[in-house]
C-alpha cells in the first residue's frame, strides 16, 4: 500500500517536469552510448536490405529526381531574387530583431540511437544533447517533415517526443499552430494527433478559409514554440468541426515515425541572448 | 536444490534491453510498429520470479522497469517500474519454484504480459494521458504483444535456465560423490 502511494507520487511528480536530475542524465548518456553503437549498424543493415528490394524503382526515381533538380535550379534563381527583395522590404518596414531571428534557423544532423517500446509514451533518442546546444522544445524533422519535439535533454543525448504523442487534452501538451503552404494569410489551425485512426487533425480552421484536399500543412510559427515553415503533412479531407463553427481537416503526416535513422534538429537562435 | 545466478540475470537483462531498444525496432515492420512492443526485461522478471523467488523478482522488476522508464522518459517515470515490480512479486508469491514446466512458464508470461500492459494503460488513463478505449487497446496492442512475449519466452526459457540456474549438490549427493 505504501508502495502504491509512493509510486503514484513519483508518477505525479514526474508528470510535468522538463529538467533532468544528474542520475537521470548519467543513465541516459551511459545507455545512449551503447545503444548508439548498436542501433546504427543494425539500421544500416536493415536499410541495405530494403534498398535491395527497391532496386528496380531506383531507375525511375532517378529520372524523376533529375527533372526535379532541373526545376529546383530554376526555382533557386527565383528564390534568391525574392529573398533579397524580401530582405530589403523587411528592412524598410523596420522589422524587430526578434522576428528577424526567428527565420534564421539551422538544421543540425543527428543520429537516432534508440526507440522506446512504451505504447502511450513513444519516444526516440538522438545522439545530440545539451553539450551540442539542444534545448527542450526544439523541433526535430526528417527530410519528409516534422517528426517531433525535443522533450528531455541530457548532456550527450536527448529524448524526442513524436508529434503522434501530442494529445490535446493531456495535462502537459504542446499545441502546434499550423497553416497551409501558399495560403498563410487566410488559414490558421491547431494540429494534434488521433491515435485510433493514425492521422492528424487540424482543428479551429475558419469556415471561410479555403482548405482543399492535397494542400501541404506547415507550421505557422505563431505559437512561439516551433519555427515557421516546417512541413507537417498533406490534407486528406476537410469537414465541419464539432460545434459547426469551425472546420477540422484530416492530415496525413508527412514524416514516418518508425525506422528513423537520421533526423535534423532545428536550432533557432535564442533571441534573448546576444 | 537449485539456485539462481542473479548477477548473470542482470547482465542478460541489460544486454536484452540494449537489443530491445536498438535492434528490435528495425525488425518490426512499419505497420506493426505501434502494436508489437516487446519488453525483454519483463520476460526476464518472470524467469527470475520463477527461479529465484519473489523478493528478487520484485527488486529486479523495479530496477529494470525504472531503467526503462528513465531511458524513454516521455510523460512520466514509474508505470513500468510499478507494473513489473508488482507482477514479478505476484508471480513469485504464487508460483515460487513450483511446477516449472515450459507450458506453464509460457502461460504465466502471457497472463503477466497482458496484466502489465493493461495496468500501464490504466495508469496512463488515470493521469488522462491517453484517451484510447480499453477494448481498443487490448485488441490493438496488448494481444499481439502478449503473443509475441510468449513466443520470445518460448525461445529464451531453456537457454536462460541453463545459463541462470546453478545446481548445488545436496549433502547426501556430496557424500555419495566422495
Amino acid at each position: 500500500m505504501i508502495g502504491l502511494i509512493l509510486f503514484i507520487a513519483v508518477m505525479g511528480f514526474t508528470l510535468r517536469r522538463t529538467g533532468l536530475t544528474w542520475p537521470e542524465r548519467f543513465v541516459n548518456d551511459a545507455f545512449g552510448t551503447a545503444q548508439g553503437a548498436l542501433y546504427r549498424p543494425v539500421g544500416a543493415v536493415a536499410g541495405f536490405f530494403r534498398d535491395l528490394g527497391r532496386l528496380s524503382d531506383v531507375y525511375k526515381e532517378n529520372e524523376e529526381l533529375r527533372r526535379t533538380v532541373a526545376r529546383y535550379t530554376q526555382d533557386q534563381v527565383r528564390y534568391n531574387w525574392i529573398e533579397s527583395e524580401n530582405e530589403r522590404y523587411k528592412q524598410e518596414l523596420g522589422f524587430k530583431l526578434r522576428q528577424e531571428q526567428l527565420f534564421k534557423y539551422k538544421y543540425v544532423t543527428s543520429q537516432v540511437i534508440a526507440s522506446g517500446s512504451n505504447p502511450y509514451d513513444k519516444t526516440i533518442k538522438i545522439d545530440l544533447g545539451a553539450h551540442d546546444g539542444v534545448k527542450p522544445n526544439m523541433a526535430v524533422v526528417t527530410v519528409d517533415g516534422l517528426v517531433g519535439l525535443v522533450s528531455k535533454v541530457s548532456e550527450f543525448t536527448s529524448t524526442v517526443m513524436p508529434i503522434t504523442e501530442l494529445d490535446p487534452t493531456a495535462p502537459d501538451t504542446i499545441q502546434i499552430s499550423a497553416t497551409v503552404s501558399g495560403k498563410e494569410q487566410q488559414v490558421f489551425g491547431i494540429v494534434d494527433f488521433d491515435k485510433e485512426d493514425g492521422v492528424m487533425r487540424m482543428s479551429k480552421i475558419d469556415e471561410n478559409a479555403n482548405v482543399a484536399e492535397g494542400d501541404t500543412v506547415v507550421t505557422s510559427g505563431k505559437g512561439g514554440v516551433l519555427p515557421k515553415g516546417l512541413i507537417i503533412g498533406k490534407v486528406l479531407s476537410n469537414q465541419v468541426g464539432d460545434f459547426g463553427l469551425t472546420h477540422t481537416a484530416t492530415i496525413q503526416p508527412a514524416a514516418k515515425f518508425d525506422h528513423l535513422y537520421e533526423v535534423f534538429v532545428v536550432m533557432t537562435p535564442d533571441p534573448d541572448k546576444p | 536444490m537449485t539456485k539462481i545466478r542473479i548477477n548473470r540475470a542482470i547482465v542478460a537483462a541489460l544486454i536484452l534491453l540494449l537489443i530491445q531498444t536498438a535492434v528490435v525496432p528495425w525488425l518490426i515492420p512499419s505497420a506493426w510498429s505501434g502494436r508489437l512492443l516487446i519488453h525483454f526485461s519483463f520476460i526476464m522478471t518472470v524467469f527470475v520470479a520463477l527461479l529465484g523467488g519473489r523478493h528478487r523478482a520484485f527488486l529486479f522488476g523495479l530496477g529494470f522497469g525504472l531503467l526503462e522508464d528513465m531511458l524513454f522518459y516521455g510523460h512520466m517515470i514509474g508505470p513500468y517500474a510499478f507494473g513489473m515490480a508488482l507482477i514479478g512479486y505476484l508471480i513469485g508469491l504464487a508460483f515460487d519454484r513450483r511446477l516449472n514446466t515450459l507450458a506453464f512458464v509460457l502461460l504465466l508470461t502471457g497472463v503477466g504480459s497482458g496484466l502489465l500492459d493493461m495496468l500501464v494503460y490504466f495508469i496512463y488513463k488515470l493521469f488522462s494521458l491517453t484517451h484510447l478505449g480499453a477494448s481498443f487497446v487490448f485488441y490493438w496492442q496488448v494481444l499481439p504483444t502478449l503473443l509475441l512475449h510468449m513466443l520470445v519466452a518460448l525461445a529464451l526459457y531453456l537457454p536462460s535456465r541453463r545459463f541462470l540456474v546453478r545446481h548445488i549438490a545436496s549433502r547426501s549427493e556430496e557424500a555419495e560423490g566422495v
